[in-house]
C-alpha cells in the first residue's frame, strides 16, 4: 500500500523535472545556436514481492514477480541536430551547415558554440554577444582590421580582401558524447577536433533553436496530464490506506 | 537533481518578460519604416543554465543591424545621403556631438545646415546670403551658386565612423551618441578608405524589411503564448500538488 503511495509521488517529481526542460527549451525557442535538451524516464527500484499462504506456520515463501517501484528521471542529454536556419544579411552574424562549432574563450577556458551571432567590440576584437573573444585555428583571439569583413565557406576571415585569420572550427565525431553542456550555449569538449567532416560556415545567416514548437506543445501536454494522473493515484492510494486504517479490524 | 516547481515558473515568467521587451524593440522598428537612415535593432537572447540548473532564457542585449539601406532619389539638393561606412555630426542643444545617418538637412534662418530636429551639422565651411544650388559631391565637397551666378566650393563635410557601430547610444531622434561599446569615433574624408561616399539628392531608406519585421511579430507572439501556456500548466501542477491531500 505505502510502495504504491510513493510510486505515484515518484512520478509527479519526475514529470516536474520534465516539464523544467520543456520550460527550458520553450524559453529558448529564439536564442540562436540553442540544442534542446531532452530527458529520459527509467524505472526506479524493482522490489520483490512475496506470497506467503495465510497460515502462520507455514514456511513456504513464493516469488510472485517483481514489481516497479516508480519512476525517475533518467539521464539527460542535448540533441546536437541542426537548427532552421535564418537569412539576416548582417556580416558578422554566422553559422554551420552541418557539423561543426566555433571556439570561444571565457574566463573559464575555451569553449564550443553554434550560436554565431558576432560582432566586433570597441578594440576591433570578434567577440560573441556575451563578449567573449572568437578564437582562430591556432588558439588565438582574432582582431579585425577596419573594413568589410568576409567569410568563406571554410572559415577563413578576410578584410577589404585581405586575409586576417581562420575561425577556429571544432568537428566532433560524436558530439553527444564528446561535449558537455556546461553554460548557457557553450559546451566544453575536447582541445582538438574528432571528426573528418569538412566544416561549412555561412555568412550573413544564423541557425536557430533546433526544438520543434510543435513536438514542445506536445510534450507539454503529456507531462502535464501525466502529472495529473499520478496526483490522482496519490490520491487514490490515500483513500483505500485511509480505508484500510479505519474499517480493517473493526470487529461488528 | 531535484527541481522545483516555482524554479519551472520562474522560468517562464523570465521567459514572458523577455518577449515583452523584444515586442517593444519590434514595435520601434516597425514604427520607423520609414524614417530615413534608421537601422533595424534585434534582441539578443541567450539560454541561462547555472551550475547545470536550467534557467531559460535572459534578453541578454539589442543590437543595431548597420547594414545599408537602399538609397532613393528626392527632389532636394540637401539631401544628403550616405553610401557605405560613416555618420554625419550634429550639434546637440547641449554641446554635445551626434551621430546620424539621416542626410536630409535644410538651412535655417541663420544660413546654418541642420537637420529635421534643427541640430546643426557639424562642417567646415559656411553658406552666405543668397547663395543657391548648395550641393555635395561624393567626396564631401561642397559648392554653392553665389547672387552673381558664380558656382564656388564653401567648404567641407567629413563623416565619421566607429569599430562597432551597433553598439552606439540611441539618443531618440535617430540621433545616436558615441558609447563605451561603440569605440572611438574615427573622422576621415568621404570616399577615402573604409568611409562611404555621399551623394546628394538622394536619402537613404531605413533598413528595416517590413516582411521580416511582421514574420518576426508572428514568430515572437505565438513564442510568448507558447511560454504563457508553459507558465499556467507549471500553475496548475502546482496547484494539484496543493491539493493532494482531500479533505
Amino acid at each position: 500500500m505505502i510502495k504504491g503511495l510513493y510510486s505515484a509521488v515518484s512520478a509527479m517529481v519526475m514529470n516536474a523535472t520534465r516539464q523544467q526542460a520543456i520550460s527550458h527549451n520553450i524559453a529558448n525557442i529564439q536564442t540562436p545556436g540553442f540544442k534542446q535538451v531532452l530527458t529520459t524516464v527509467q524505472g526506479f527500484m524493482q522490489d520483490q514481492p512475496v506470497y506467503t499462504s495465510g497460515n502462520l506456520q507455514s514456511t513456504i515463501i513464493e516469488y510472485v514477480g517483481n514489481l516497479g517501484l516508480g519512476s525517475q528521471i533518467g539521464q539527460e542529454y542535448v540533441d546536437y541536430g541542426q537548427g532552421a536556419m535564418q537569412k539576416t544579411d548582417n556580416p558578422l552574424d554566422l553559422a554551420f551547415q552541418g557539423n561543426g562549432f566555433f571556439t570561444v574563450q571565457t574566463p573559464d577556458g575555451n569553449r564550443y558554440t553554434r550560436d554565431g551571432r558576432f560582432l566586433r567590440d570597441a578594440e576591433n576584437n570578434l567577440v560573441t554577444v556575451d563578449g567573449y573573444q572568437v578564437l582562430d585555428d591556432a588558439g588565438q583571439p582574432i582582431q579585425l582590421p577596419d573594413g568589410e569583413i568576409s567569410v568563406a565557406y571554410d572559415g577563413a576571415i578576410t578584410v577589404n580582401g585581405e586575409a586576417v585569420a581562420t575561425l577556429g572550427i571544432g568537428v566532433f565525431a560524436d558530439p553527444a558524447a564528446e561535449l558537455q553542456h556546461t553554460e548557457g550555449n557553450l559546451f566544453t569538449g575536447p582541445a582538438a577536433s574528432t571528426g573528418d567532416e569538412v566544416p561549412q560556415v555561412v555568412q550573413g545567416v544564423l541557425e536557430f533553436s533546433n526544438a520543434n514548437p510543435s513536438q514542445l506543445m506536445t510534450q507539454l501536454v503529456e507531462v502535464g496530464r501525466s502529472y495529473e494522473a499520478a496526483q490522482k493515484l496519490v490520491q487514490n492510494q490515500d483513500e483505500l490506506l485511509g480505508k484500510t486504517i479505519a474499517s480493517l479490524g473493526r470487529i461488528g | 537533481m531535484a527541481s522545483s516547481l516555482f524554479q519551472t515558473l520562474n522560468i517562464s515568467r523570465q521567459d514572458i518578460i523577455s518577449h515583452l521587451l523584444d515586442l517593444d524593440v519590434t514595435s520601434s522598428n516597425l514604427a520607423n519604416v520609414n524614417t530615413a537612415g534608421y537601422k533595424t535593432t534585434r534582441s539578443n537572447f541567450q539560454e541561462m543554465l547555472n551550475e547545470q540548473m536550467k534557467e531559460g532564457t535572459l534578453l541578454r542585449s539589442t543590437q543595431a543591424i548597420t547594414t545599408q539601406g537602399t538609397i532613393r532619389t528626392s527632389t532636394n539638393s540637401l539631401d544628403w545621403a550616405i553610401q557605405g561606412e560613416g555618420y554625419f555630426s550634429v550639434t546637440l542643444p547641449d554641446g554635445t556631438i551626434g551621430y546620424t545617418r539621416d542626410g536630409q538637412f535644410a538651412l535655417d534662418a541663420d544660413l546654418n545646415l541642420v537637420n529635421a530636429s534643427g541640430y546643426p551639422l557639424v562642417w567646415d565651411g559656411t553658406i552666405e546670403e543668397g547663395m543657391t544650388n548648395i550641393s555635395v559631391s561624393s567626396t564631401g565637397v561642397v559648392t554653392a551658386t553665389d547672387a552673381e551666378g558664380v558656382t564656388a566650393e564653401v567648404g567641407t563635410v567629413q563623416l565619421t565612423r566607429f569599430p562597432n557601430p551597433g553598439g552606439l547610444t540611441d539618443n531618440g531622434n535617430n540621433i545616436l551618441l558615441e558609447s563605451d561599446i561603440s569605440g572611438v569615433a574615427q573622422t576621415g574624408d568621404p570616399g577615402s578608405e573604409n568611409f562611404g561616399t555621399l551623394s546628394g539628392y538622394h536619402v537613404e531608406n531605413s533598413n528595416i524589411d517590413l516582411a521580416q519585421e511582421m514574420t518576426h511579430l508572428i514568430t515572437l507572439q505565438r513564442a510568448l503564448s507558447m511560454s504563457l501556456r508553459a507558465f499556467q500548466q507549471t500553475d496548475t501542477m502546482i496547484a494539484e500538488a496543493i491539493n493532494l491531500r482531500k479533505a
